[in-house]
């Protein structure tokens, strides 16, 4: 077969580290010729350069050599189901729904404004990006699926904004333009992706799901304890006011708490957990 | 097609019966074809992906994607088909009847449209042979140009025209209806016209005069009635000043000057009545009078208007702004004890210097600067370096002197005169204090000295003066700083041990002892500054304590700064007079304490007043003290303990000056003498322990503020703590054992027996004690000694508290504290202490070591976060590029290529439809093809075999036969 005519334009430059693994996987799947094996022998020599520097620093003599976070470590990913995320144009302007600033709206067009909490997903988004896990760089990716079925994927670089109300512009034009890129460059940091989330999962890895209605109830910290430390832990959290989550990937439903708990705390447990096995201070 | 026509034609073998709808069917027919053909994909409507509530879906997004498939094939076959199939055609037959190409029209229709047209003409033609009149020629003329070429036999050009359009039908009809209107005259026309062509020149030039001439018109009528108006209004006027309302209102002399403006304008409007001559008398009056109204006008613009005063501050606003300047005050203060590290090389070039320090500020500033503390910086640096520009100063002027080739001596009493007081200071300290005639003056011979200086001093304190004079105004400037330098010595008073609260007691005692004042020899009441120390000698001699403060109240207050300019001189003279004074009574050997805390406060008083000089003094005597110890040190026989005289300077200075500045021109240099002592001086009996710890407690007092780290003070507590210990205990300790063996040779501290009591023990009556007393020896010192030690340490580790090295510092104490504890000989009140310390250093220095971090060779770093960019009110298809032009750019790209899009995909399209049709084709014509070739073959074959079988030709004739 002769090469894509994509091939021959500039090829994208590399810039220090990157985060966003996901993409990479997107481009295999877009263009497999645009990965060529040229490419696949840099990211190689760069490894194996920084492998190289490594033990400088452990000959030095009298220095406690603190370890430091290398990519290869297994890291978490969270998936967020039925997040209620729909926009609606109300007026003029598109809005997130919200129960509480579009009750007579909903009620208007037959929905029940008890099923509308982007605030919930808010939080927990907000969790999520705030813990250790994510700012040592051990969140892998953060899957949220809608009540509608669209599958967002978040950047765990993503500086997500803190107000609500920024959150829910920032909603408004993801779901309508599909995908929000950073500011100054080009990087996509949100973006509409194709179902199902299994595809973009690692292959190595354990997908937990919470559920308050499990029968399967434990501590977080020792249950992540007996998890093989060379697996990938996917974290499957419902972000919806009422129900339960049921996906069929889902390998194994654990109850964390006697009490029915907010996705955003639950979240917590989860990290801290995950932090305190990793030894993230 | 083909399809069509069949079912046509079977339609219509159905439907025999139904004639009569034969049109109607005809009409309705492509409608009715595809009625119940409907194919089902045409029905589905596209579908949005992502449906959102509440939107609504504009036209050209809902659409049937099956329905316009095969709308577009039928337009294909309508347009490209027959294009294709004329292509190879070299003439076309064009079919003009009238509604044959309009499909929509039916039969009916048609045959309408056709017998109006018949008409129509018929119309024109009898037109045509009418003749008209002269009016119309015009209206006939254009109709004419209209239908210049038109002739009899051309029918078809009208055809022509209707199929462009009913509009040119309607046209026409108004040409028809023209000839009435032409009737109605030229205007009329000229209206319509101007409704269809262009106006010609003459007519524009018509309207613009008949323009100009309304708008004159209208000027002038305007001018009219403002002249109406202005009359009436003076009427009111004059109606509303006869009338009582407008007197209730305006002051009364106001008012006559209103009526006579009115009266004027009333005898105005008569004079213009009455003839010219008496308009001439009236005129010089006329010239005077109408100046009424200005002259009011005037008045009322130069009335007085109430000034806003200040509004009366409330109680809590003074507190507040005094709080303010409180606060700015501790501000300011915190700076300076934070100051820069920078180089204080005195002798540098002062350039140089400048330069260095604010090089080194901006390194300092912080990320939060916005880069404009450029005033800031300024002051900064005048404050730090104006003591040390005098110094500068100073040194010039020495060295001036020296080069202009003085003798020596006069350079030495130049250096006296500098600092007035200083040697005889010292010559003081060594005769009275400690009794020997050495190498320094003694007092008469100082006092000589001074006399040869008094005349040469005037002259040459003229020029110093002067000089300073020169500073002061420099001082003048920031004069800002002075005055901290003050608050801050007040607060130090009121901070400060037993000494200031006695001084602030002064003034009560000042108005109390007035009296005795009268009763004990009269005071003068204007006292001259006294300009050497004998004049004050004898001022002050056999006067009690309170007279000799009042004295020097009376001298500052006579002589006071603010008052003359040259009493700046003298007050400086007084000054150094004045600290010499109480230099020597420091060292008078029945001490008068009272007096010396007396002294204090008219001392810092002056300080503030002139701060260069009392620095410049302070300095010049820390010099000669320094120089002095240096010299005691090398003689090993003697004490070089500080005498009580510079303890008691030191004490003043540390009160004077602002301690916890970072560097500070006097208490720099007096810090580091105290720690000298601390060092260098060897511990030798019971009366230099009490020295040391005196100066320990200073240097806490000192450092208390600033939180300097003073080494020396603790090394001192360390081995006078080990002092304490057993001989054994001490040898053991063998790191600190060298300083042991420098300071003391012997447990100098060691309490052997049982100690009764612990007291606080006077600093004052141990100064007298002569060196050996046998008290010193004595356990209950040892332990009152231990305690004050003990005292000093927990003001230090209080001190300290915040320092990383904390633990460094003070577990060795510790450790000795330890030992202490466990000796049996202490009394028990100091064991409790010493516990109590060593609890709060070990669980101190725990704390510490808690914190401490294992040293990291880099940080842990965190992952970079970037920022999402998205609009507050997101529209879908807005570009948000704040760059105008090239959003516009891009959006005709996009248009462009989505264009270019749509064009390729028609083509390709057409392409699709074209082949499918030569493929019908061939296919028919292969189809054809065959069918003949088998028919042929089928008779040829038949022939053969006729031919063969012999029956050729018989068949015939048998048939025919037949």
């Amino acid at each position: 077969m002769v090469r894509a005519y994509k091939m021959k334009g500039q090829k994208r430059k590399k810039k220090g580290e990157r985060y966003d693994k996901g993409e990479e996987f997107e481009q295999l799947e877009e263009n497999d010729m645009l990965q060529s094996p040229k490419k696949v022998k840099t990211d190689g020599s760069v490894l194996d350069k920084e492998e190289k520097l490594e033990p400088v620093f452990d000959e030095m003599p009298g220095i406690p050599v603190v370890p430091v976070d290398t990519g290869n470590k297994p890291g978490v990913i969270f998936i967020l189901e039925k997040a209620s995320l729909e926009i609606a144009k109300v007026g003029k302007t598109y809005q997130l729904l919200s129960s509480d600033e579009h009750a007579n709206y909903l009620v208007k067009n037959k929905r029940n404004p008890a099923d509308y909490r982007p605030d919930i997903a808010f939080q927990a988004i907000q969790t999520i990006l705030d813990s250790r896990v994510n700012k040592i760089g051990r969140l892998k990716a953060l899957y949220v699926r809608t009540q509608q079925g669209l599958l967002l994927d978040i950047k765990p670089h993503a500086r997500m904004p803190r107000t609500y109300k920024r959150f829910s512009g920032l909603m408004v034009q993801l779901l309508q333009k599909l995908h929000i890129t950073a500011a100054g460059k080009g990087e996509k940091l949100l973006r509409v992706i194709k179902n199902p989330v299994t595809q973009y999962l690692p292959i190595n890895c354990r997908k937990i799901g919470f559920s308050h209605s499990s029968e399967k109830l434990v501590d977080m910290y020792n249950y992540v304890g007996t998890i093989n430390n060379e697996l990938d832990l996917v974290f499957v959290v419902g972000a919806m006011a009422h129900g339960k989550i049921d996906q069929d990937y889902v390998e194994d439903y654990i109850s964390i708490s006697e009490y029915p708990m907010s996705a955003a705390y639950c979240i917590s447990i989860i990290t801290t957990a995950v932090e305190r096995k990793w030894k993230i201070l | 097609m083909a399809k069509k026509s069949s079912t046509e034609s079977s339609r219509k073998k159905k439907s025999k019966n139904k004639i009569k709808n034969k049109l109607s069917v005809l009409n309705s027919e492509a409608k009715k074809v595809k009625g119940p053909k409907e194919n089902p994909f045409e029905s589905i409507w596209s579908r949005r992906k992502f449906d959102i509530l509440g939107k609504k879906r504009k036209d050209d997004e809902r659409r049937r994607i099956g329905l316009s498939r095969s709308i577009a094939i039928q337009k294909r076959q309508k347009t490209l088909l027959k294009e294709y199939k004329q292509s190879t055609k070299s003439s076309v037959f064009v079919d003009k009847r009238i509604g044959e190409q309009n499909d929509g029209l039916g039969e009916f229709e048609k045959a309408i449209l056709r017998s109006q047209r018949e008409r129509q003409l018929k119309l024109k033609k009898k037109d045509k042979f009418n003749l008209s009149d002269g009016e119309e020629d015009d209206f006939e003329i254009q109709e004419g140009g209209y239908f210049s070429g038109r002739d009899d036999f051309e029918d078809e050009e009208p055809l022509d025209e209707d199929e462009a359009g009913p509009s040119t039908g309607s046209e026409k009809k108004l040409n028809l209806e023209h000839p009435h209107e032409a009737e109605d005259g030229l205007e009329s026309r000229s209206v319509e016209g101007g409704e269809n062509r262009p106006k010609s020149k003459k007519e524009v030039m018509e309207d613009i005069i008949f323009k100009s001439k309304f708008f004159k018109a209208q000027k002038a009528k305007d001018k009219e009635e403002n002249e109406q108006f202005i009359e009436q209004l003076d009427k009111d006027f004059t109606s509303l000043v006869q009338s009582q309302a407008l007197l209730s209102l305006t002051q009364p002399s106001k008012m006559k000057a209103l009526n006579a403006l009115v009266n004027n304008r009333i005898s105005n409007e008569n004079a213009k009545k009455e003839d010219t001559d008496s308009l001439q008398n009236k005129l010089p009056l006329h010239q005077e009078k109408p100046d009424h109204y200005d002259k009011l006008v005037g008045e009322m613009a130069l009335d007085m208007r109430a000034r806003p005063s200040d509004r009366t501050k409330t109680p809590e606003e003074l507190a507040q702004e005094e709080k303010e300047r409180l606060e700015q005050l501790e501000e300011e203060r915190q700076k300076r004890m934070f100051a820069a590290d920078d180089s204080s090389n005195e002798e540098g070039n002062p350039s140089e210097d400048d330069d260095d320090e604010s090089t080194k500020r901006i390194r300092h500033v912080s990320g939060d600067d916005l880069g404009d503390s450029f005033s800031q910086d300024a002051t900064l640096k005048t404050k730090v370096g104006w003591i040390e520009e005098i110094l500068k100063r100073e040194n010039a002027r020495k060295e001036d002197a020296a080069g202009s080739g003085e003798s020596e001596e006069e350079d030495d009493d130049d250096e006296e005169d500098d600092d007035d007081g200083d040697d005889d200071e010292d010559a003081d300290g060594s005769d009275e204090d400690h009794g020997e005639d050495e190498k320094a003056q003694s007092l008469k011979d100082w006092e000589q000295s001074d006399d040869e200086n008094i005349e040469t001093n005037l002259d040459e304190e003229e020029d110093e003066e002067e000089e300073e004079e020169e500073e002061d105004d420099d001082d003048e400037d920031d004069d800002g700083v002075d005055k901290q330098v003050d608050i801050i010595d007040h607060k130090k008073i009121t901070k400060s041990g037993g000494k200031q609260n006695d001084s602030a007691g002064v003034d009560k005692i000042e108005t109390t002892v007035k009296d005795e004042l009268h009763q004990k020899g009269e005071l003068p009441y204007t006292i001259e500054a006294p300009k050497t120390f004998e004049e004050l000698n004898a001022l002050l001699e056999n006067r009690s304590d309170d007279q000799i403060v009042e004295a020097i109240r009376r001298i500052r207050t006579f002589n006071a700064i603010s008052i003359a300019a040259e009493n700046r001189k003298k007050m400086q003279v007084f000054y150094g007079v004045l600290l010499q004074y109480f230099a020597v009574s420091a060292n008078k050997k029945p001490l008068n304490f009272k007096l010396l805390n007396m002294l204090v406060k008219p001392l810092m008083e002056m300080s503030s007043e002139i701060p260069y000089f009392a620095a410049i003094c302070a300095r010049q005597r820390l010099l000669r003290t320094r120089t002095q110890f240096c010299e005691d040190v090398k003689n090993t026989g003697k004490s070089c303990w500080p005498s009580l005289k510079t303890l008691f300077l030191l004490r003043l200075w540390s009160l004077i000056f602002p301690c916890s500045d970072f560097r500070h021109a006097v208490m720099t240099p007096a810090v580091l003498l105290m720690s000298e002592y601390l060092m260098r001086c060897p511990v030798v009996s019971g009366r230099d322990i009490a020295i040391g710890s005196f100066l320990c407690s200073m240097v806490l007092s000192i450092s208390r503020q600033s939180q300097k780290f003073c080494p020396e003070a603790i090394t001192f507590i360390q081995t006078m703590l080990m002092a304490a210990l057993n001989n054994k205990q001490t040898c053991e300790d063998s790191q600190l054992y060298h300083l042991m063996e420098l300071k003391t040779l012997r447990p100098l501290l060691h309490i052997q027996g049982r100690a009764e009591e612990i007291k606080s023990l006077d600093f004052l009556t141990l100064m007298d004690l002569p060196d050996d007393s046998p008290y010193f020896t004595s356990d209950t010192f040892r332990a009152s000694i231990l305690s004050a030690i003990i005292g000093n340490l927990k003001g230090f580790v209080t001190v300290y508290e915040g320092f990383k090295s904390f633990p460094e510092i003070f577990l060795p104490i510790s450790k000795i504290l330890h030992g202490l504890a466990e000796e049996d000989q202490i009394p028990d009140a100091l064991k409790v202490e010493i516990k109590d310390v060593a609890q709060h250093i070990t669980a101190k220095s725990e704390e510490h070591h808690l914190l401490r971090q294992p040293l990291r060779l880099r940080k842990q770093k965190i992952i970079k976060t970037a920022v999402p960019k998205f609009e507050e009110n997101f529209v879908k298809g807005r570009d948000y590029d704040p760059d105008r032009e090239r959003a516009e750019r891009k959006k005709l790209r996009k248009r462009l290529k989505q264009e270019a899009k749509g064009a390729i995909r028609e083509l390709r399209k057409d392409n699709y439809f074209l082949l499918e049709v030569k493929e019908k084709e061939n296919v028919r014509m292969e189809e054809e093809k065959a069918e003949k070739y088998g028919k042929y073959r089928a008779f040829l074959q038949e022939q053969e075999h006729a031919f063969k079988s012999g029956q050729l030709g018989k068949g015939k004739g048998s048939k025919r036969r037949r």
